[in-house]
């Protein structure tokens, strides 16, 4: 029931961005704001996920914490969309342009190396792969931070003079990081 | 030592950590589509129509251009700010009359003329070109400019035999241009550009007074600004109130903020690396939502009546 719910929440923002598209309100550039969005937003998303635990243990809420794998599967979802924006509007599926764009742009190649982290995060997202990875599973799953840092810079290298939204993120996702790191260095804290 | 929290305070503390995740989805949400809410409403007194013709065609050639909707609402003018929609939306306070252009550095009659004078006839006799304005984030319009070749209005404050180069400056008003006031742009102010002489007395490098017929549209840099049809737009100045010849190379403002990206020649060479955006192709927007992708063109087109300019490896004039 809840997790339905939350399922049909992280829904909206796609179907609103559809319907926009649909309806032509995205103004005069639609390509470029459908990269944007999806961009933008699956970065929201990639600091919910790592939000959530924070809040399931400061608010004795454990209850969150169900509907983490729910939300990383969107991520990866959001993601997606992104990256398929972007070889379609920008490569026109051109895949020989699209190693080229990786090897001589930094921050394609960190968006596609986020993007593949979070495949492989993803799909060993099933119940079976859970119990087959053991305790591994846990350690492959703390990539979701190397994600974060991926999508930090990526971000960041978006900037050509306008530093406040791309920093904004950069500096939540490193608070996000030291509060996680602190964890790791006093378990019980 | 652990603390134990009782579960009153539990409580509270879920409630805190709801309405912190409420507040940031709204200020996001209001600090990112605030704007364009705001604008969304206010379209319908627009004077220029979402479908003014689908296809349009020029006159004169029968070639095609770019809807005027999709032109004056997709722009790149910093001085208002950074998005794209902004310098529609932020440019309402900015006043087009009276404007003056000074001419000064090396040139033998130096002097400050109003926008009359260097028109040099009605807006309306001045000639209407197309040319297709490719941005450096490989998008491209295809407009038509009023104007007159700017080596007409060069030639009568006579440049000395010294000058090499000219710089053109935009206008500083922080109180008129939101952008200049902005506190998380790194751009100085006001906006230089310059051009070598050769190429600012090339006859394709047009005095600007209009688009699409229309001197009304500060988000197209008007009332004065300068096209240069080879290179990525940014080389082509907007809001023009001072033009210096010099005998050494001036900065150029994209250029001081990264010489990398923006090569101070910024010709259009598509298959020259670009650490950002790749040139080989560019999306060509027709019309609001209409965007096609083809291939760019050595000088945007115009090799056979730029390339001599160029001469050598073209590495050192991108």
């Amino acid at each position: 029931m809840i997790r339905t719910l939350v399922h049909l929440t992280l829904a909206v923002p796609p179907f609103v961005l559809g319907l926009a598209w649909q309806r032509q309100a995205l103004g005069v550039d639609p390509q470029k704001a459908l990269i944007l969005e999806s961009g933008i937003w699956t970065f929201n998303l990639l600091l919910l996920v790592l939000a959530l635990p924070l809040a399931a243990r400061w608010a004795g809420w454990p209850q969150l914490l169900r509907y983490r794998r729910a939300v990383g599967l969107w991520v990866f979802a959001y993601a997606t969309a992104h990256f398929t924006f972007f070889l379609s509007f920008y490569l026109g599926w051109d895949i020989a342009r699209l190693a080229e764009e990786i090897a001589e742009r930094p921050y394609v190649l960190l968006g596609f190396a986020a993007w593949l982290v979070l495949m492989l995060l993803a799909s060993t997202s099933t119940r079976r792969a859970i119990r087959w990875l053991g305790r591994n599973w846990k350690r492959l799953h703390t990539g979701v931070y190397l994600v974060l840092a991926f999508a930090s810079v990526h971000y960041l290298l978006m900037i050509r003079s306008e530093w406040a939204w791309p920093v904004s993120y950069a500096v939540i996702a490193l608070v996000l990081l030291v509060v996680r790191l602190r964890r790791v260095v006093r378990p019980q804290g | 030592m652990t603390r134990v929290t009782d579960q009153s305070s539990y409580r509270r503390r879920r409630f805190i950590a709801g309405a912190l995740g409420l507040g940031a989805f709204g200020a996001f949400s209001a600090l990112r589509y605030g704007d364009s809410v705001s604008v969304a409403n206010e379209t319908d007194q627009d004077s220029t129509s979402k479908s003014d013709g689908d296809i349009l065609l020029f006159e004169d050639t029968g070639e095609r251009l770019t809807t005027k909707h999709a032109a004056t609402h997709y722009n790149n003018a910093y001085e208002f700010g950074w998005d794209k929609t902004d310098p529609y939306q932020k440019s309402g306070g900015f006043e087009l009359k009276p404007w003056q252009v000074t001419f000064d550095g090396l040139c033998a009659k130096p002097g400050t003329f109003d926008l009359d004078d260097l028109m040099g006839m009605p807006f309306s006799h001045l000639e209407e070109r197309v040319y297709d304005f490719r941005c450096v984030e490989a998008w491209s319009m295809a407009i038509p400019y009023n104007g007159r070749p700017l080596r007409d209005i060069l030639q009568v404050v006579e440049p000395l035999g010294s000058a090499r180069y000219v710089a053109f400056t935009s206008v500083l008003r922080p109180e008129q241009m939101p952008g200049q006031a902005s506190a998380f742009s790194t751009l100085d102010w006001p906006y230089v550009e310059a051009l070598t002489i050769e190429e600012a007395m090339h006859p394709l490098t047009f005095a600007t007074f209009g688009v699409y017929g229309d001197q009304t549209l500060p988000q197209n840099g008007m009332p004065f600004r300068v096209t240069v049809p080879w290179k990525y737009g940014f080389k082509s100045p907007k809001f023009i109130v001072r033009m210096t010849f010099t005998e050494t190379r001036p900065e150029a403002t994209w250029h001081l903020e990264n010489p990398r990206e923006y090569g101070w020649y910024s010709n259009v060479y598509p298959d020259i690396s670009h650490p950002r955006w790749s040139q080989a192709t560019e999306r060509r927007i027709w019309s609001e939502g209409e965007v096609e992708r083809i291939p760019s063109r050595l000088y945007n087109g115009y090799t056979n009546e730029v390339a001599h300019l160029y001469p050598g490896d073209r590495q050192q004039y991108r």
